[in-house]
């Protein structure tokens, strides 16, 4: 059974233009593969984003303003994308793309041991897969401990939940490496998961009452500006 | 280990605290009901916690009314309408409650633990054949923690998988049916495991390293006999990290659930809650006065 658009979006039912697009927007940040990276239920995410794209298109499409409709759901994706100020649309396909070409060069100019890159192509595309095992098993045959495979041995780890190993590999290939997109690219992202969630959890805290302190305080100084600038505010003090 | 996932109060609406409340004195009834009155005892708000999330996912409205207890025998109190949910809680709060007191007694022979396991023994025989398999695979995680704690492992991820393990089968409740809904639930609870294991040894760091016994942290980080509040502090900001990180993925989780009602008091907890519970604990605050029954 096809889902109610707007219910996909969490609005009501004759929701305007504006806000059927701040709840598309809210739900595509929260559901966006850059969140979801190195995490077991990725897949599930993906599917929440396609329903989401989905109900998005339906209601721009019914809603006639027409000229801003875009037919392409990973249109309408990479737009919220843009307006963000990230540069990665279509995500997965460029990272994946890049890292590979990336890691093609590394092999060419610096490794000459062709063994452990074909254990390293193997082992990425089994984390890519979730096969954590076998990809371990591909990291414990590699003899050459390199950038590549504390990035490699830092992504089975944050798989698993080991967050404090992962982070430690990471951080040890971005040193070793600092110039690698891929390396600073994981590090800054694990840091941002992590500050991005207690942001989210404080903004419901800034909510608290100021204390009468607080109040009275505020109130003082206000007095003493008005009467800076000649005017009164409490006329008793 | 039990009682760090909290509500953050002030925050929470009148209704939506009478509500959790309603949750709670649920499942305590549950509990006395299914195990009898003793097993009351055993009530931790984490399991609460799960009880409210479980419930969260079902459409149908909680329905209560008004009852007294033993604990409040003369003011009325809002109880929710027991469920399928209140019982499957109940059941795990028995099995863990009777593996944790065995625990106690096998490791520090804490006469409490063996009296503990002696009172639920017959509570905790009804609960293991309702979900065996549950139970054995607590009890296998359980025997690898204990192992790995006696050979000293030095890697607090290796230390938390074994309790994040038995937190991810308590939440991958069998009678949830979506197949969606049991992955995220699964990894939510490993996640939360893994913050309540690493929470605690950050807090219980000081009472350990005078008793000698192991912890985690005090492993890993090499504790060289110095000043322990020093120590404390020079970890604190991995610690952080660490149990950060894991909320995080307990929030994406979360994000993934079709959540039906309780809205407010899963918001509160996930967003308010858990945060301020591990600043509190990474700062050294604890609420000595805070009462502890709702």
């Amino acid at each position: 059974m096809r889902k109610d658009p707007y219910k996909v979006l969490g609005i009501k039912h004759g929701a305007s233009y504006d806000e059927i697009k701040k709840a598309y927007r809210e739900l595509a940040k929260k559901y966006h593969p850059d969140r979801y990276q190195n995490n077991p239920l990725a897949d599930l995410a993906e599917e929440k984003m396609r329903e989401i794209n989905e109900a998005y298109d339906e209601l721009m499409k019914n809603s006639g303003g027409g000229y801003q409709y875009q037919s392409y759901s990973e249109q309408s994706y990479e737009n919220s994308n843009a307006s963000r100020g990230s540069t990665s649309g279509q995500y997965q396909y460029q990272y994946q793309q890049q890292s590979n070409s990336q890691s093609k060069q590394h092999s060419k100019s610096q490794y000459q041991y062709s063994a452990d890159n074909d254990l390293e192509q193997k082992a990425r595309s089994y984390i890519n897969s979730g096969n954590l095992y076998e990809a371990q098993k591909c990291l414990d045959k590699m003899k050459n401990r390199n950038a590549a495979w504390h990035y490699l041995q830092g992504l089975i780890f944050l798989r698993k939940g080991w967050y404090d190993r992962g982070y430690t590999n990471i951080q040890k290939a971005y040193n070793m490496e600092p110039q690698n997109f891929e390396y600073r690219n994981a590090l800054n992202n694990l840091n941002q998961q992590a500050a991005g969630y207690r942001q989210n959890s404080y903004y419901r805290n800034t909510h608290r009452e100021p204390d009468m302190c607080n109040i009275c305080l505020r109130l003082w100084c206000a007095d003493s500006l008005c009467e800076c600038l000649g005017g009164d505010l409490i006329g008793c003090c | 280990m039990f009682g760090y996932v909290e509500i953050d109060k002030p925050e929470l609406k009148i209704r939506e605290y009478e509500l959790f409340r309603g949750y709670y004195c649920s499942l305590c009834k549950s509990l006395g009901r299914r195990y009898g009155q003793i097993s009351r005892f055993t009530l931790t708000y984490d399991l609460t916690f799960l009880y409210v999330l479980l419930d969260a996912l079902n459409s149908l409205p909680a329905g209560g009314k008004m009852q007294s207890c033993i604990a409040h025998p003369i003011k009325k109190r809002f109880v929710v309408n027991s469920n399928i949910f209140a019982e499957y809680t109940s059941d795990m709060n028995i099995i863990l409650m009777y593996y944790n007191l065995m625990d106690k007694w096998e490791d520090e022979r804490k006469l409490l633990g063996k009296t503990g396991t002696l009172v639920l023994r017959r509570a905790f025989n009804k609960a293991q054949r309702l979900y065996p398999k549950k139970a054995k695979n607590i009890s296998d995680q359980l025997k690898t923690l204990s192992r790995i704690e006696k050979q000293g492992c030095d890697s607090t991820d290796e230390a938390a998988e074994s309790f994040a393990l038995i937190m991810s089968e308590i939440f991958n409740c069998d009678h949830i049916e979506g197949e969606v809904e049991k992955k995220a639930l699964s990894w939510l609870g490993y996640n939360l495991g893994r913050w309540i294991y690493i929470l605690d040894a950050y807090d219980d760091i000081e009472k350990d390293n005078e008793k000698s016994n192991y912890n985690p942290l005090l492993e890993q980080y090499k504790y060289d006999g110095k000043d322990i509040k020093e120590f404390k502090e020079s970890i604190k900001d991995k610690v952080n990290f660490s149990l950060t990180y894991s909320l995080s993925e307990v929030e994406k989780a979360y994000s993934l659930l079709e959540i039906e009602k309780n809205k407010g008091i899963m918001d509160n907890i996930l967003y308010s809650g858990l945060i301020l519970k591990t600043d509190s604990v990474l700062q050294g605050k604890r609420e000595m006065n805070e009462k502890r029954s709702v």
